[in-house]
């Protein structure tokens, strides 16, 4: 773990010492470098599932893909910002990589820790990185409003999971969670288990976003800068989808009626976000929402708790991670040039960027789970876990997938299509370095086609 | 002021608290607060401008208030039992009187409206000296006296935690914001003060280092107001960058320190079986967290649109480098860094 | 109870009520001060006197030169807030409220 851990710390040294001509090309080398070690943890040759184990920190099969993606995403972020901090003073650039690296540590330590109160710990570290990102390399006024909504969300449904972490680690004298899958049911009394549940989920259906409590997202997604929303898309939601799992084993024999309500909530939110993409101008907020759709499906699926779900969930936030992504990185393209998100401003792109248009294209059947994309594997294994569990969330989920279709054709068509505004003339021709960043971008996803064992966790 | 004048006034607030620290009788402990009353009075006083008199005044009248009643109490349990003792008081009137004699000392929420206005009045430096040393001496006495009536602590903890985040809302003035902070910090303190004396002395040591990297950072800025933190980034770039974060220790976040006093006490509450008030206390925390984040805003992750004279702030208000401000990055390092370390950190107390 | 403390306790708590509920001038509440320092002194001296002991005789001597000391400087205040506020009403401390 130290491998890459001490590596990463040691981002920030460089980050401050490179001169400033190899500020960029240097972190971005170091940075691949780690995500070139950080693929290591992929292979998994331990019978008890935990491997690179110590006292703190171990990983298996579930976060193993989910800490390579968070490794994966440290380059790509410095690589998609490099064009609009180029006016920032040297100095702030300079802060600017030493934030996402320190995001890039706690998140490698949220998704490594064995220690629940420690994943907690690490978990709201997130947040202070995350708050400043939006809020000082933000660009719009309103970026103050959305991160007082990021960080008020994040901490008053997470304050509750962490007293009940205390009243747990009380109960059972300890949180680590290789010994806490091993322990019986414990016992404690309907109601307080009732408020258990919901206080220990509460906290990761928020952070997901569960739809109801999603407020925060597509205002934190569109006032964050471009590094911003992909690390949001990318890794921070999944880290709600994460705890949602790690929880999921303890709290299993406990409650199974109290889960209906949220299956029936996020099913509904996959239709109501995707409906409200449909009728979405703003280009960044539209990719927002298609993230809360597509995590309402995973939480969804960690929720009915089989071990299919289990999968799906987590083939579907890896795929997810990537594609959302993208997508932001593509709209930031869009958004360097025109410096506007609306989208009636910005068509026709296919005529004055044709490589880009083809990106466009591929991201956007990702996102709307076309075969052979993990995408498709990920929805399809949820879509028959929810099936199995009752058939009547065919209407959801089929109607949901439908929604999706269309509103990712309505994103391509109103970018790509149409004629070219007057103002668009004159447009920078894309650089080699987005066109590289999208590569990277697709690449996993098209390479996870071919062995997906790597994503499957280890229900499988 | 006069440097003699100034080194026996800080002398005697160190003797006023060093005194009430030694005493196990009452007397003695009333002293050491009169001491330390009147020797911070005419530090307060020392600017003739009407509202640092008017602060004063207000200070004198509550603490006079304070002791006459601590002293009160404290007469009345001799006469009944014979003995001044402050560790084996066991008068449940007398005792609940002191406490709340104490409490008003330290600014607590029913009693806590002269606090925000008297921090308002003086300068930082004294306003640092009213909301940490001055706290120090009756807060060591409440240590020390048996509590018999437990629910009064709790619901004056409650109750300080929320008024001291609801009353910083509303506020634009730094010192009221910093003393409302101060109502909330104390009140997480006296919360668990019945279950575990010494993670209230632990709350207490963050809670000071906190505060006074805070004051000494708006001393070293000199800003009073919301407005005049704007343009901090012109003066003093290094405390700009580190100023959120300090201000997010002081709201509890994790890694920061100031997570630490709340999380041990968070566990110490669930384990005594208080959950509701341990749920309480954290979700009434975040009432201060918004205004802390206010402030970090208008610090450092805005720039807020000024004109071109006051950006140029640096060249007539330079930062000056005062003694206090030298002690600046040990408070500021002691403000961020102290999480990991708290095992050993508590281990030095207990 | 005995009476002796009745009368003390009565004496300070009417000065306490004084100083609560009377706030017209603050040389009343400096007045309403004194009279409780004033009610503190004669309990400590009757208790000396009750224990008939001159080991803690000192203790009325040293509450009555803190209450002095304290008068004093409450005295200086109010001369120092009839300067800079014109009169000693304790409505016209109200510089600071929010």
């Amino acid at each position: 773990m130290l491998k890459i851990l001490i590596p990463t710390l040691l981002l920030i040294p460089t980050s401050w010492l490179a001169k400033a001509k190899w500020l960029w090309p240097t972190t971005l080398l170091h940075s691949f470098i780690i995500t070139l070690f950080s693929l290591a943890w992929l292979k998994n040759t331990s019978e008890t599932n935990w491997s690179t184990l110590n006292p703190y920190m171990a990983t298996d099969p579930l976060s193993s893909p989910l800490l390579t993606l968070t490794c994966w995403l440290l380059p790509l972020m410095i690589l998609a910002s490099q064009n609009h901090l180029a006016q920032d003073p040297l100095v702030r650039q300079r802060i600017y990589i030493t934030l996402l690296v320190t995001l890039q540590l706690s998140l490698i330590m949220a998704f490594a820790a064995t220690e629940l109160t420690m994943f907690y710990v690490m978990f709201e570290t997130t947040l202070i990185p995350t708050l400043i990102l939006i809020t000082r390399w933000g660009n719009q006024m309103e970026r103050l409003n959305a991160g007082t909504y990021f960080l008020f969300y994040t901490l008053a449904s997470s304050l509750p999971l962490l007293i009940t972490l205390l009243a747990l680690q009380n109960k059972t004298g300890t949180l680590s969670l290789l010994i806490i899958q091993l322990l019986g049911p414990i016992p404690i009394s309907p109601y307080v288990n009732i408020i258990w549940w919901t206080t220990s989920l509460l906290a990761f259906l928020v952070k997901m976003p569960l739809y109801g409590v999603h407020l925060w997202l597509p205002k934190a997604h569109v006032e964050a800068p471009i590094a911003g929303s992909m690390i949001l898309a990318a890794v921070l939601l999944k880290l709600g989808g994460y705890g949602m799992m790690r929880m999921m084993l303890i709290l299993s024999p406990l409650a199974k009626e109290l889960c209906y309500p949220f299956i029936i909530l996020a099913l509904w939110g996959v239709l109501m976000t995707s409906s409200i993409c449909l009728r979405q101008t703003d280009l960044k907020s539209l990719i927002a929402y298609s993230s809360v759709s597509h995590m309402g499906l995973v939480a969804a699926a960690i929720l009915i708790q089989t071990p299919w779900g289990l999968t799906g969930a987590l083939i579907l936030m890896i795929a997810h991670g990537l594609t959302s992504s993208a997508l932001f990185c593509l709209a930031n393209t869009n958004y360097e040039r025109t410096h506007s998100r609306t989208m009636i401003l910005t068509r026709g792109s296919q005529m004055i960027l044709p490589l880009m248009a083809t990106w466009w294209l591929i991201t956007c059947l990702a996102n709307l789970a076309l075969p052979p994309l993990p995408n498709l594997m990920g929805e399809l294994i949820i879509i028959s876990a929810l099936l199995g569990w009752s058939w009547w969330t065919i209407i959801f989920t089929g109607a949901g997938a439908l929604i999706t279709a269309t509103y990712s054709l309505y994103m391509y068509l109103m970018t790509q299509r149409g004629p070219v505004p007057n103002h668009m003339i004159s447009m920078n021709p894309s650089h080699s370095r987005e066109h590289l960043l999208l590569t990277l971008h697709l690449l996993p996803l098209l390479l996870l086609v071919f062995k997906p064992t790597t994503i499957w966790g280890s229900a499988y | 002021m006069n440097p003699y004048l100034l080194i026996v006034l800080l002398t005697s607030l160190g003797l006023g608290t060093a005194l009430t620290l030694s005493s196990t009788h009452w007397l003695l402990a009333w002293l050491g607060l009169e001491v330390g009353t009147l020797a911070i009075l005419p530090l307060m006083a020392q600017p003739h401008h009407p509202r640092a008199t008017e602060a004063a005044t207000k200070y004198f009248i509550v603490q006079a208030t304070a002791a006459a009643t601590l002293l009160f109490a404290a007469i009345n349990n001799a006469w009944l039992q014979g003995h001044w003792d402050i560790q084996h008081m066991s008068h449940p009137l007398f005792t609940s009187m002191i406490t709340l004699a104490l409490l008003l000392k330290l600014g607590l929420a029913p009693m806590h409206t002269w606090m925000p206005e008297v921090i308002q009045g003086v300068s930082l430096n004294t306003g640092l000296i009213v909301s940490t040393w001055q706290k120090i001496a009756p807060f060591i006495l409440l240590l020390q006296i048996k509590q018999i009536h437990p629910p009064l602590l709790t619901i004056i903890g409650l109750a300080s935690i929320l008024i001291g985040g609801w009353g910083g809302l509303n506020q634009t003035q730094l010192r009221k914001i910093l003393a409302y902070s101060s109502i909330a910090h104390l009140g997480w303190m006296v919360l668990i003060l019945q279950h575990s004396t010494a993670l209230a002395t632990f709350a207490l040591l963050i809670y000071i280092f906190m505060t006074s990297a805070t004051f000494i950072t708006l001393k070293k800025c000199k800003a009073t107001t919301i407005n005049m933190l704007t343009t901090t980034w012109t003066k003093a770039p290094t405390i700009t960058l580190v100023a959120p974060l300090m201000l997010l220790s002081l709201g509890g976040l994790p890694p920061l320190s100031g997570f630490a006093p709340k999380w041990f006490i968070l566990q110490e509450l669930t384990q005594q079986n208080f959950i509701p008030h341990a749920s309480i206390a954290a979700l009434a925390a975040l009432l201060s967290l918004y205004y802390y984040l206010r402030l970090s805003y208008s610090i450092t992750l805005s720039l807020s649109p000024n004109n071109l004279p006051e950006c140029l702030q640096w060249r007539v208000n330079y930062p000056i480098s005062t003694p206090l401000s030298s002690a600046l990055p040990a408070a500021l390092a002691l403000t961020l860094f102290l999480l990991p370390l708290t095992p050993s950190a508590l281990t030095l107390i207990i | 109870m005995t009476p002796i403390q009745m009368t003390f306790s009565t004496m300070f708590l009417l000065g306490l009520m004084g100083l609560t509920f009377h706030r017209t001038h603050l040389l009343s509440a400096l007045l309403c001060l004194e009279s409780m320092m004033l009610s503190l002194f004669l309990a400590t001296s009757l208790w000396a006197l009750q224990l008939s002991t001159i080991n803690i005789a000192t203790v009325p001597m040293l509450l009555l030169a803190f209450s002095a000391c304290e008068a004093s400087s409450g005295l200086a205040l109010l001369v120092a807030t009839a300067r800079t506020h014109g009169s000693d009403h304790m409505q016209n401390l109200n510089l600071l409220q929010c």
